[in-house]
């Protein structure tokens, strides 16, 4: 008993040993490769700055940042749809006092208003397939597609409740269908067809392309930057952009309000846009710059590839920021599972 | 101790306890609950069908458990056949299969694309799989796989208790096999029974892995809850949150019912029986057999589970077997000491959390039982109300309390903390330290603390001479279970960690976003491996 005290006390000192510099921490749904680059790269130009990250889904990010309001423990948000961004900063969880200087090469859209955040990166929706299964021709080329009798039983779905991504495609389609029709039923009625066309609702985002190169599943909507990442660990899928046009994420970056470090989580956001950055993110871990002035031959081929092969669809994001919770809502109790 | 003196104690503990546990809840409930979530909940049928699904599947979840746990401590602790003794801890292995990992195991193993879907499909010739791993029959199946040892150890520690003579003496009695059983053995292991009932009703109640991942459409009120929360629908959120507490707490004044609060005692000397060698060959065979099978497929998910762990990053498609097997993944968690320290991280939580709540079991045990101060039931419901509430929202509750500073309400700024997760843990930990040391202290004989007393032996002495060593089945039971739940614990971890206490699950959930499947399992292995060690030194006796 004794010696478990013991060891006990050792582990305890080991934890509670620190170092001289500045603790940054930052929550962030991007994953270990992008902010390991970041944890890195920030370290050597701020050696007086130990970055720190926590790893989670941006709608945890936001959970997380609300209930910790009282004694905010992230200095920096980084990464999530504007809509959830939008949404923190009408909640005042945001600090919205200085702007980056990169702020003005980022498109209008991608910025929120009172400089509470901004756009870093782009993150478009892609369809997703099995390239051992199917062809690029093979595979659905747009949205209306998915309603195809072939696809029947063949698609699954991130469970769109929990994932920014989905959420910003469902919004897609009931404001296409608002648009056309002035009432959300069109919409839903689509939304309604998916559902008799989905095979499973997935909770983790990791079972996703993980279901799909198994092809557990032919097709499924997920991010590009996750599909490149795949692909270039080995996974066998391929992706398609709808031709009518995908949504692109704004995916921003903010300082959480009543940060004890005010100064150095700015300078971090001032680094993530700045020009090297920007760059470095592009080429090592497949993110689409938000910023619109970087030099298109320093920009990696993808880059290229995807700004002219993607079409983005004109979105009312102010409107789904406003309506997206009810029309969740209403997809999860009347629509979910009805379809069939 | 005077009596006076016990009640003052038992009325601090009380208060304690009603500080860690139920106060929480209370500011959360007076926090967000308000009359149009109220009437939200009620109208909407979707929030009933998941309050339903949430009780059904918890009493199913009982059933099952006890149909293959009780079942099972009988056979290993009243028969000798080969192996018993290797089989007898074997038994026990689900419990060291972490919750989320576990799930996952599931879904490699049973799931349409995992080995024995994969197998039967080929086997038969089918072009599809032959089934699909989903809605309620799913979650049972993983339910009463992780849950069934509840009753296995708990029964094994309530019949190590009993006194071979009083089997004898019913015997003498002309009490025939089956009378002895109903009249005489069952009664002495009831509390044990009722112990894994309430246990495994609220696991089932708070369970969130299993449903979450093999829900799909079909909603229990945790799931339920975790939607409504992304949704940004807080005060309904806490509606159903209450819902599911009340459940809980009617759940456990009925099981509490069945109990009895009687003091059932074995005389004597207190010998359990010796297990009986099975006599027929024939039949120790074929119990040999059955027990070696039946381990097996209770350690398939394991299996699976270091099989999946020496899969490098995508390279298992439609195979099969996995073509490419390595220890890459094992090779990443221990190069990169930031992978280590969550491992520490979640060591030491577990270890404070479960001594703090021994400590608190073992005064709320001697009050409860030996003193019956006035305040026993309520203690025992703080005891047991941890268990009933799904993590995620008691970690919630407990984030909302101790993000204030208003030491007048008792609420301090613990959040951002080292304090704050181990104090989670400690209160999801009181239950199973709880229940089995209740049950211990109910199957002891005041009379031998009394003698202890009377032969001269002071306070302390009887303590650690008489008392500790009489409950220490109980007690180790209890403990190894918390602390390996406290080292395995997703959902609380999940909402209170900081960057300083990241515990080793949340670690894995990390994994699992990446698609790092392989190095997720690795670290399920790793906390397999730790919580078998300690369950191991908590079995033995």
């Amino acid at each position: 008993m004794f010696r478990s005290l013991c060891v006990i006390g050792v582990l305890l000192a080991a934890g509670c040993r620190g170092d001289s510099r500045t603790p940054l921490v930052i929550y962030s749904p991007h994953g270990r490769d992008l902010l390991t680059l970041f944890e890195r790269r920030f370290e050597a130009v701020r050696p007086d700055v130990d970055v720190r990250w926590l790893d989670m889904g941006s709608q945890e990010v936001y959970d997380r940042v609300r209930s910790e309001r009282a004694n905010p423990q992230a200095d920096v948000w980084f990464g999530g749809p504007s809509l959830i961004f939008a949404s923190a900063a009408r909640d005042s969880l945001l600090d919205c006092g200085a702007a980056p200087t990169w702020m003005d090469a980022i498109a209008p859209r991608g910025r929120g208003a009172g400089r509470c955040y901004l756009a870093a990166y782009e993150t478009p929706a892609v369809l997703l397939y099995p390239e051992e299964a199917l062809s690029a021709a093979e595979a659905p080329q747009d949205w209306d597609d998915l309603l195809d009798p072939r696809w029947r039983g063949q698609v699954i779905i991130r469970d769109p409740l929990a994932s920014g991504t989905m959420r910003a495609v469902w919004g897609l389609i009931i404001s296409r269908g608002l648009a056309a029709t002035g009432d959300t039923g069109a919409g839903f009625a689509w939304l309604r067809r998916l559902d008799g066309q989905t095979k499973e609702y997935v909770q983790n985002p990791a079972l996703v392309s993980e279901k799909i190169a198994r092809q557990e599943a032919l097709v499924t909507v997920w991010d590009l930057p996750d599909v490149l990442i795949s692909r270039r660990r080995g996974m066998r899928i391929g992706y398609v952009f709808p031709r009518s046009g995908t949504v692109a994420i704004e995916d921003g970056i903010g300082v959480v309000r009543g940060t004890k470090r005010l100064a150095a989580a700015r300078a971090f956001v001032e680094f993530v846009g700045g020009t090297e950055m920007q760059l470095a993110a592009a080429r090592d871990v497949f993110r689409l710059p938000a910023r619109l002035d970087l030099p298109a031959d320093s920009l990696p081929d993808w880059v290229r590839d995807v700004r002219r092969r993607m079409v983005v669809a004109d979105v009312d994001w102010s409107l789904i920021a406003e309506r997206g919770p009810d029309w969740m809502r209403w997809w999860d109790q009347h629509v979910r599972g009805t379809g069939r | 101790m005077s009596r006076r003196a016990a009640e003052l104690t038992a009325l601090a503990l009380t208060l304690l306890l009603a500080w860690i546990v139920l106060y929480p809840i209370l500011i959360v409930a007076t926090d967000a609950a308000d009359a149009s979530a109220l009437r939200a909940f009620v109208s909407r049928p979707g929030e009933w069908a998941a309050l339903w699904a949430s009780i059904w599947i918890s009493l199913a979840s009982v059933a099952l458990a006890a149909a293959i746990g009780i079942p099972l401590a009988f056979l290993f602790e009243w028969f000798e056949f080969p192996g018993r003794k290797t089989l007898g801890s074997l038994v026990a292995l689900p419990v060291v299969l972490p919750p989320l990992v576990g799930v996952i195991a599931f879904l490699f193993l049973y799931g349409e694309s995992g080995f024995i879907a994969r197998a039967v499909q080929a086997l038969l010739g089918l072009e599809r799989a032959p089934w699909r791993l989903q809605g309620p029959g799913a979650i049972l199946l993983v339910h009463a796989y992780s849950m069934y040892v509840y009753f296995y150890l708990f029964t094994r520690a309530g019949l190590a208790r009993l006194d071979v003579s009083m089997l004898e003496a019913a015997q003498a009695l002309g009490a025939g096999r089956r009378a002895t059983l109903r009249r005489v053995v069952l009664p002495l292991v009831r509390p044990a029974l009722v112990g894994a009932a309430i246990l495994t009703f609220m696991t089932a109640l708070g369970s969130f892995s299993a449903p979450y991942i093999f829900g799909g459409g079909f909603r229990v009120m945790t799931t339920q809850i975790v939607a409504t929360k992304l949704n940004g629908d807080l005060p309904l959120a806490m509606v159903e949150t209450l819902a599911l507490a009340l459940v809980a707490i009617v759940g456990l004044v009925l099981l509490r019912r069945t109990e009895g609060d009687a003091i059932l005692v074995a005389l004597g000397k207190g010998t359990a029986p010796r297990p009986r060698p099975i006599r027929r060959r024939g039949i120790r065979l074929a119990a040999a057999a059955a027990g070696w099978g039946l381990a097996v497929v209770l350690l398939l998910p394991h299996l699976t589970l270091g099989l999946v762990s020496l899969v490098p990053y995508g390279a298992w498609t439609t195979e099969i077997i996995p073509p490419v097997l390595n220890f890459e993944n094992y090779r990443r968690l221990f190069s990169e000491a930031e992978r280590l320290r969550p491992l520490l991280n979640s060591v030491w939580m577990a270890a404070v959390s479960t001594a703090a709540a021994v400590i608190l079991a073992l005064l709320a045990g001697w009050l409860i039982v030996r003193r019956r101060v006035a305040v026993r039931r309520a203690i025992e419901g703080l005891l047991a109300l941890p268990w009933a509430l799904p993590g995620t929202v008691f970690a919630i509750a407990l984030a909302t309390t101790f993000s204030v500073n208003a030491p007048a309400r008792l609420r301090l700024v613990l959040v951002g903390t080292a304090v704050i997760l181990p104090l989670a843990y400690l209160v999801r930990a009181l239950p199973l330290a709880g229940r089995g040391l209740l049950a211990a202290y109910r199957q002891m004989d005041p009379a031998l603390e009394e003698a202890a007393a009377s032969l001269g032996a002071g306070r302390w002495r009887t303590v650690t001479r008489v008392t500790l060593p009489q409950l220490k089945p109980g007690l180790a039971a209890g403990a190894s279970l918390a602390f390996v739940a406290a080292l395995g614990d997703i959902v609380a971890s999940i909402v209170l960690y900081t960057y300083e206490t990241r515990p080793i699950a949340i670690e894995i959930l990390s994994s699992l976003r990446l698609s790092e499947t392989g190095v997720a399992a690795a670290f399920g292995v790793v906390l397999m491996v730790v919580s078998a060690l300690v369950l191991g030194v908590g079995a033995r006796r």
